[in-house]
């Protein structure tokens, strides 16, 4: 295992996650396939930590899973509000506004 | 003492705003206060031109406070015999322009009042400004009043013409800043410091490739305001849209930046730029003459006609600049003082006789010499300066131009001439419509003659269009020593170039 | 006495102690009972300003990774007054529109202090703790009024865009990581610069995603998607401070790191931000013209003005550097007035925020009307306004970098945009009243912070050089 697997790895994830973020069309799947990313970038900077033998990666990495939580717990609460005024969580009928 | 001329209207402008008006109770203080500001803007000017000194070429009564210093932007100000006679027009037309409107504008006096105040400071801050960054403020500064005149208190179609007006200009004059910075920074690169003052500029040695992009950015910016055939496209609108002051100024003094900007700046600054495009533009302005003159000839409508003139007679302007040589000049510069009594004179008349008929069309009138004399005779006399009659303005400048262009080139003359006649051939065809034959309706047989009122705002156009053409000296001698000085540059750097071969130019651009 | 480690950070802890007391003194409150909760939350800010005034040329450092050099504290000026004008606006607003108070001044604050995080941050780590924090306050101030379909949608979509967009960001920042084994701005410049890498792919994958990370944050197209739609959505106090602080802190943030960390490399992003920067410009202006929604063509609006900004990033020179300071500030002030105008016309049913509710306005509501015409004459660049300085700033950068296809392409957009703030200035004074909708009470605070911000605006155009000097020496220390 050198840490070119782990990049590989991480890439694949980030990229099966932005995949899902382009195509899913239920928010909440959404919004997973977007923690599927920040998990990913978290394996990465395990990765390199390891490489270069310093810690600061893994520090990122917990402020990282902090953020995210944060950022979940918000994203919740919005999707929340979103649900009461529209009883869909379809993001093709987010169309309230057009450009 | 030129600070003073921007100052006094800018802040008795805004000196306006504290007069309370709230629905208009006090519309005739303002309209006296207004008046008299600008009356005292005049007074100004003209005790300017009597301590001016013609026999220099060298700005007068300069002033210069560091402004911007990071950037060597200065305020930074002086007259010259060409700037000097535009600025003395620009405060002669304000106050008539408001005696038009004296009764024409019935809301919103005090907006209308600051507006005009606040367009005459701008315009005298274009003219007198030698710093190419202030230059461009007030160049830029001026359309905002502007708009809002043609937008608010203009005709029907008021809101188009005020918007066409404001777009064109600023697309103009903003590859003109782009030239203007790129100016400023070549400068930067030959002395190490940033410069935007006009006699710092003038030292630069430019290479004819540069010149010739940043020359055709500042002739674009100036043939628009003109304007030049085919940029004149915003200019019927926003004549025939405009209220009667609007056009006034408009036509008198607005149209002029454009053709004081190719003197003062375009030819001087790039001159083998301007050598090499001289016979284009003076092609234009031929086109423009006679153009213009056809058109103005197939209009039904009094205040389009005079447009179309503007046009065909600004044309004469840019072809004497393009000659280059000192009688085309310095009839350019006689004709853009021409000019602006003139067809601020025709303007001011439509607009008073739209203003008791609420219609422009020739079609609706006819037989107004019976009706009203005195305002036909004011009018006649307009018209035959107009059209170039000799002892009158029109004349002296038309024809130090085509003497100049003859000079130069002939064949361009041959065209322009045709201009003149068709130009005698509208205007009288019109005036003939308009006041000879029968009165042929009804309505026109009750107009009332001349106001004093508008006495007041016509006797002095009149006056100056026929003292102008008796004595075009006292006009001729102040410019004569700075044209002189552009023709003597042109000329110089001309030869130089003939001479030897110029620097390589410096790459421009490193886009990808 | 505090450790002098500690100073850079203390305008960051005036903020924060003010957010906390805001909450705590919301949730002690009684039912029904009123607090100045606005003046708690300006007194924090006033003291986060003057802490930050202390520090100018003080080139504190707190911990190696907060540094408040002079670059730093200009930015974090420009948000701490965003915040100031944002809450002298906001009394009213809160009241109308049923916004509960505590919640909504104690996420501004927070915000804020992310902002500040950003814009004086020294190492990559914290400018994603500083871009989160104040990401996810101003998700939530989006969508602050719960029941409004628009709020909650814009605030959805901002969410989500933004989110997508940290997850970039951090990628990015993993692989700067990898590559230098620091996350220190400096320290990755001085590695950059040292190895003198000639584009290994590594470099470039990394410098790619901070881009993309930043250009969702700034609303560069074609990563703008979410801007008109939060835009709209928020309440106008908050798209006005959003719009002005959002901005200047992602703005500082890019700029510190492309131009101090990845300066090296600037002959590979540079194209690209050059490409970023026309498309900005171009999208930004040519789709606002299509809009009828003042706060819609104001995001366009603040999208192209965005692609201002990189003008100055592309041109990277001393001039660029000071050119996107002094129009971040030229563009708060300008931003903060417009919305403030259009928020302070809204009443409780109606937002009055169409381009037909400004019929007539300049005969029913004379002094909001001038106020909000100094600022479209700003943002569309006309002297003898704060914008024009801004622009002629930015594009004097251009073309002494070389630039003129930008700076031409930016003059042009600039005439365009300046069609549509027309429109909304033809509609106020060149229409007549359509006489439906009651002139809204405005508050004699809220005007007198109008009328401020208008003659911020004018005098910064005609005397621009205090705030020039100013960008000028705050750009002498760092780079």
């Amino acid at each position: 295992m050198t840490s070119t697997h782990y990049l590989v790895l991480s890439a694949a994830l980030f990229m099966i996650g932005v995949f899902g973020v382009v195509t899913r069309r239920n928010i909440v799947i959404i919004f997973m396939s977007i923690e599927l990313m920040l998990n990913a970038v978290n394996i990465n900077l395990i990765a390199f930590s390891l490489q270069w033998g310093n810690s600061l990666g893994q520090v990122f990495t917990i402020f990282v899973i902090a953020v995210a939580a944060a950022e979940a717990a918000v994203g919740l609460g919005i999707i929340l509000a979103l649900y009461r005024n529209k009883e869909t969580i379809n993001i093709d009928e987010m169309n309230v506004m057009k450009w | 003492m030129l600070t003073l001329l921007i100052a006094v209207p800018a802040l008795g402008a805004l000196a306006l705003l504290l007069v309370p008006n709230r629905g208009g109770e006090r519309d005739a203080v303002v309209r006296w206060l207004a008046l008299g500001i600008s009356l005292v803007v005049f007074a100004l000017a003209l005790l300017l031109w009597a301590r001016f000194d013609p026999a220099t070429a060298a700005y007068q009564f300069v002033e210069r406070v560091p402004w911007i210093p990071r950037f060597g932007i200065s305020y930074a100000v002086g007259v010259d015999g060409i700037s000097l006679l535009l600025v003395v027009l620009t405060a002669f037309l304000t106050p008539i322009a408001l005696l038009s409107s004296w009764e024409s504008v019935e809301r919103s006096v005090s907006a209308f009042s600051l507006f005009v105040l606040l367009l005459e400071a701008a315009m005298i801050g274009v003219f007198v400004a030698t710093d190419l960054f202030l230059f461009y403020v007030f160049w830029d500064a001026m359309l905002i009043p502007m708009y809002f005149l043609i937008g608010i208190w203009g005709y029907d179609q008021r809101v188009y013409a005020a918007v066409k007006f404001m777009l064109y200009t600023m697309a103009g004059s903003v590859l003109m800043l782009v030239a203007i910075l790129g100016l400023a920074y070549l400068h930067s690169v030959t002395t190490g410091s940033y410069s935007f003052d006009l006699e710092q500029m003038l030292t630069l040695s430019l290479a004819p490739r540069t010149q010739f992009w940043f020359f055709l950015a500042f002739t674009v910016a100036f043939a628009i305001k003109v304007p030049l055939f085919p940029f004149h496209t915003w200019l019927p609108d926003a004549h025939v849209q405009a209220p009667t002051a609007g056009s006034v100024i408009l036509a008198g003094v607005l149209l002029k930046m454009g053709t004081y900007g190719l003197v003062r700046f375009a030819f001087p600054l790039f001159p083998v730029a301007a050598a090499y495009f001289a016979p284009s533009l003076a092609l234009l302005a031929v086109i423009g003459i006679v153009y213009g003159a056809l058109v103005a000839m197939v209009q039904p409508d009094m205040k389009k006609l005079v447009a179309y003139s503007s046009v065909s007679h600004l044309g004469f302007v840019v072809l004497g600049i393009c000659a280059m040589n000192i009688q085309g000049m310095q009839g350019a510069v006689y004709q853009m003082l021409a000019h602006g009594v003139t067809t601020g004179g025709l303007f001011l008349v439509v607009g008073m006789l739209s203003d008791r008929r609420h219609t422009r069309l020739i079609a609706d009138y006819g037989g107004l010499k019976a009706v009203a004399p005195r305002l036909t005779a004011a009018f006649l006399i307009i018209t035959l300066a107009s059209i170039g009659l000799p002892g009158l303005n029109g004349f002296v400048g038309e024809f130090l131009i085509l003497f100049g262009a003859f000079r130069w080139a002939p064949g361009f003359v041959v065209v322009a001439g045709l201009g003149v006649i068709l130009s005698a051939v509208y205007m009288l065809w019109m005036v003939q419509r308009v006041y000879y034959g029968p009165v042929a309706h009804e309505e026109n047989a009750t107009l009332p003659d001349l106001r004093p009122r508008e006495w007041a705002a016509l006797a002095p156009l009149v006056a100056l269009a026929i003292v102008m053409g008796v004595l075009p000296n006292i006009f001729l001698s102040p410019s004569e020593p700075a044209v002189r000085a552009v023709v003597e540059r042109l000329d110089a750097v001309r030869m130089e170039r003939a001479a030897v071969r110029g620097p390589e130019p410096i790459a421009l651009s490193r886009e990808p | 006495m505090i450790s002098p480690s500690f100073n850079a950070i203390v305008p960051m802890l005036c903020a924060t102690a003010g957010a906390l007391v805001v909450m705590l003194a919301e949730s002690w409150r009684a039912r029904g009972e009123r607090m100045p909760l606005g003046v708690l939350g300006g007194i924090a800010l006033s003291a986060a300003g003057i802490a930050l005034a202390l520090l100018w040329d003080q080139q504190a450092s707190s911990f190696g990774v907060i540094v408040a050099d002079n670059f730093g504290i200009f930015v974090s000026l420009v948000v701490v007054v965003a915040g100031l004008v944002s809450i002298a606006f906001s009394s009213q607003v809160l009241d109308r529109d049923g916004i509960p108070r505590g919640e909504y001044y104690a996420l501004l604050l927070f915000a804020i202090v992310g902002m500040m995080m950003m814009a004086t941050a020294n190492d990559l780590l914290v400018v994603f703790i500083g871009l989160e924090v104040m990401s996810v306050a101003v998700y939530v101030l989006t969508g602050i009024r719960r029941d409004d379909p628009r709020g909650v949608e814009g605030a959805f979509k901002y969410f989500l865009l933004g989110a997508f967009a940290s997850a970039f960001l951090l990628y990015g920042v993993a692989f700067t990581f990898g590559l230098t084994g620091t996350t220190r701005l400096d320290g990755i410049g001085q590695f950059l610069a040292a190895r003198s890498m000639s584009s290994s792919p590594m470099v470039l994958l990394a410098m790619g995603l901070l881009l993309v990370g930043f250009a969702f944050k700034i609303s560069a197209v074609p990563f703008h998607m979410w801007t008109p739609d939060a835009y709209e959505g928020a309440p106008a106090v908050v798209t006005g401070f959003m719009s002005t602080g959002v901005k200047a802190a992602a703005f500082a943030a890019f700029t510190r790191v492309f131009l101090s960390a990845f300066e090296p490399f600037s002959a590979d992003w540079a194209p690209l931000v050059w490409y970023l920067a026309i498309a900005t410009m171009v999208l930004g202006t040519v789709v606002g013209v299509a809009q009828h929604n003042l706060k819609r063509m104001l995001a366009y609006s603040s999208i192209a003005h965005g692609g201002y900004l990189l003008v100055g990033l592309v041109a990277a020179n001393q001039v660029g550097k000071e050119a996107i300071l002094f129009y971040l500030a030229a563009y708060a002030v300008t931003n903060l007035a417009a919305f403030g105008a259009i928020a302070l016309l809204g009443t409780a049913d109606r937002a009055n925020d169409t381009l037909q509710d400004y019929r007539g306005l300049w005969q029913s509501r004379p002094m909001v009307a001038g106020v909000l015409t100094v600022a479209l004459l700003s943002l569309g660049g006309l002297p003898p306004t704060a914008g024009f300085i801004g622009k002629w700033y930015i594009f004097s950068a251009a073309v002494s970098a070389g630039y003129y296809g930008l700076a031409i392409a930016g003059v042009l957009t600039s005439v365009i945009s300046v069609f549509f703030y027309l429109r909304v200035v033809v509609m106020m004074y060149m229409t007549e009243p359509a006489g439906t909708i009651a002139p809204p009470v405005v508050s004699r605070a809220a005007l007198a912070t109008l009328a401020v911000t208008a003659a911020i605006i004018l005098y910064l155009g005609v005397l621009p050089t205090a705030l020039l000097d100013l960008a000028a020496a705050s750009i002498d220390t760092i780079f």
